[in-house]
């Protein structure tokens, strides 16, 4: 009797252990009012240095830096929220350190700070700053109108949003036309709203147009004529199979304006129409490889030949530095950000390969990624390994290496390779 | 003679109602796991073969057939995720990057052995034709076939106990009948109204010594507008809790 009662006292303990392996309390999901989260991450670096390449010589022409620089850049991501009802206010400062041979400064930016009130579920409006993000391209975005370029490098990160007004009217429909979606917006710009827009006292207007047809994601863009030409764009997205995603961005710059330095130095102005295109996959395959591939092509870009002017523009400036310590030249080329910026050229592809969890290594996932500058030739390669085991911890170590013979885009960078280990943690 | 004739017919127009209604059952057996409108809390947690956990919170929302959206509460990584499905269509929003992506119904948003399927799981009725009924032990045994190519299984096999007409078991396979993962179904609970398994294991012997395990809560009835369930709306599920 005695045993039958401690085995009857075993199974009902042996009961409660496998009942409390998993549970669920409640309180995990209750909602507040308040929601404040965000995340800090540090970002230490070890660059190679190209000594002639034509961005050092612009950026280091008057101060020995070292083959072999270091650099840290540390961010404080903050998100903060009040919601009662049908209205939300929403906040996102970042907090961004950085420590290179150039700069070393904290800098705070409001991200985003905005006021929504969504009175039912077909309609908002929203006030302040945001980070539109229209387009439907992973690296580039030709259709994205009213938000500042993101990084092809790190097309992911959040960015900066402009201040602006807008609206939303959504309705469902049944048949092969599932949704409709209306997205008015004006953006007023002057030397203290929306400066990095442009500075004349303006209201720029535009909108989107979305559709959910024949399960196809459509949008119909436009940017009326305002501080900037005006600009009509288009994309779509769609599934073709459970792996296999296509998608496609189509926009047309009325009278876009580039500033081209000329052979002999002098600096003008080119305007005209310009069409800039993208097309992309995505891919997974049966052994959960991702591919995503994308070709740009970049009509307000610049031609081989104004790429070229500009590198012999700079080399004359390098020789006149050296000759006569006469820096006037390559500080005015210094000054025009145009030919350094992301994608400067015309033709582009984009591919990104990543394997999820490879040898059963759980929330571990390798991927490279190139950039390729079809125009020239020069490209860039970055194989990276992130690891997300630790709840709320994410590992990144990137590598970057520049490859390109003198005068091509990538070939003239600054830094040969770059190694940087990201390390985020999210609260 | 005329008494035997209409006994006949009798017989005849009788035999269908006895006669197993493959799909009927099916359908049963999807409105015995949740409303066809619904709310609810779940918690994924993958388990590492030495144990090691990580743990999801998510918010979902589904309407009619094929309309289901989830909103990550919990861990701070994950959270403001949102993925909405329609029909065979997948989004994903990460708030960093601010845009509803186009995902596919074979990856996972959150590794292990769950995919987007079957986080975003729909009736399977939506998605799948019953090929065959067998009578397994004192079970139901439905052999499904998916409707069309765009469903992340081609093939799932149902062990659902005849009483109740609620699975305890589903296999999922390839065409060639390859098991890719098995579902266990444990723990009923009533959710006020309804009683299901609150519990859900997986197991997969593509990731040998891996577990995946879902657990319910606070499910209840609720009906939603369309709109909820459209790219736009993404961004503003959590207001609906």
């Amino acid at each position: 009797m005695q045993a039958i009662l401690v085995i009857l006292l075993l199974l009902t303990v042996a009961g409660q252990a496998c009942a409390e392996e998993f549970t669920f309390d409640e309180s995990e999901i209750e909602k507040k009012f308040w929601y404040l989260g965000g995340y800090a991450e540090a970002r230490p670096g070890l660059n190679l240095l190209d000594q002639d390449a034509a961005q050092t010589r612009l950026r280091y022409y008057n101060r020995h830096v070292d083959d072999l620089p270091v650099d840290f850049n540390g961010k404080l991501l903050l998100e903060g929220s009040l919601e009662k009802g049908w209205a939300k206010l929403f906040v996102q400062p970042s907090l961004d350190y950085t420590n290179t041979r150039l700069n070393n400064y904290l800098k705070l930016s409001w991200y985003e700070a905005w006021l929504q009130a969504k009175p039912n579920d077909h309609f908002r409006v929203l006030t302040g700053k945001k980070s539109l993000r229209w387009g439907k391209g992973y690296a580039w975005n030709p259709v994205a109108f009213f938000d500042r370029p993101k990084n092809p490098d790190d097309p992911e990160l959040s960015l900066e949003g402009y201040w602006l007004a807008t609206a939303e009217y959504i309705h469902s429909l049944d048949g092969p036309l599932k949704t409709v979606a209306f997205t008015p917006l004006i953006l007023p710009q002057n030397h203290d709203l929306n400066s990095d827009f442009g500075t004349d006292d303006q209201v720029n207007w535009g909108g989107k147009l979305y559709l959910l047809l024949y399960d196809t994601d459509i949008d119909l863009i436009m940017r009326g004529k305002g501080g900037r030409e005006a600009a009509y764009g288009l994309d779509f997205s769609r599934n073709l199979t459970t792996n296999f995603e296509l998608h496609g961005e189509l926009a047309w710059l009325v009278n876009a304006k580039r500033q081209v330095i000329g052979s002999s130095g002098q600096r003008s102005t080119l305007s005209g129409d310009a069409l800039s295109w993208l097309v992309g996959l995505r891919y997974l395959t049966e052994q959960d490889t991702t591919w995503i591939v994308e070709y740009y092509r970049n009509g307000a870009g610049y031609t081989k030949n104004e790429m070229d002017s500009y590198y012999q523009q700079v080399e004359q400036g390098w020789t006149a530095w050296q000759t006569s310590a006469n820096p006037t030249k390559l500080q005015q080329l210094g000054q025009n950000q145009s030919y350094s910026r992301a994608a400067a050229m015309r033709d582009y592809l984009y591919a990104r390969v990543s394997q999820k969890e490879p040898f059963d290594v759980l929330y571990f996932t390798p991927a490279i990624t190139t950039i390729v500058n079809l125009q020239d030739q020069s490209l860039s390669l970055a194989p990276e390994l992130v690891y997300t085991g630790i709840t709320n911890l994410e590992l990144r170590l990137k590598g970057t290496a520049t490859i390109g013979t003198r005068d091509t885009e990538y070939g003239e960078k600054q830094n040969d390779a770059r190694i940087e280990l990201r390390v985020r943690y999210y609260f | 003679m005329k008494l035997l004739t209409t006994l006949m017919l009798a017989v005849l127009y009788s035999l269908p109602a006895f006669a197993l209604d493959g799909q009927q059952l099916l359908k049963q057996i999807d409105r015995n796991m949740n409303p066809e409108s619904y709310e609810s809390y779940r918690k994924l947690i993958n388990i590492e073969p030495d144990g090691t956990r990580k743990e999801f919170t998510l918010y979902t929302v589904k309407k009619g057939a094929d309309k289901v959206a989830s909103l990550f509460l919990a861990p701070a990584s994950d959270k403001g995720r949102t993925t909405l499905r329609l029909g065979d269509n997948m989004w994903l929003l990460i708030p960093n990057v601010g845009k509803p992506v186009r995902i596919t119904s074979l990856q996972s948003v959150v590794g292990g052995v769950f995919n987007n399927a079957d986080i975003l799981q729909l009736d399977y009725d939506a998605e799948y034709r019953v090929e065959k009924v067998e009578d397994k032990d004192g079970d139901y045994l439905l052999h499904l076939k998916a409707r069309n190519r765009t469903v992340a299984y081609d093939r799932v096999r149902i062990w659902a106990d005849k009483g109740k007409k609620m699975p305890h078991k589903i296999e999922c396979l390839t065409e060639a009948g390859m098991l890719i993962k098995t579902l266990y179904f444990k723990d009923h609970k009533n959710f006020g109204g309804f009683s299901r398994p609150a519990t859900v294991e997986t197991d997969s012997p593509l990731y040998k010594g891996y577990k995946s395990v879902m657990l319910y809560a606070k499910m209840k009835k609720r009906s939603f507008k369309d709109e909820v369930f459209t790219l736009n709306g993404m961004a503003t599920i959590d207001s609906l809790r």
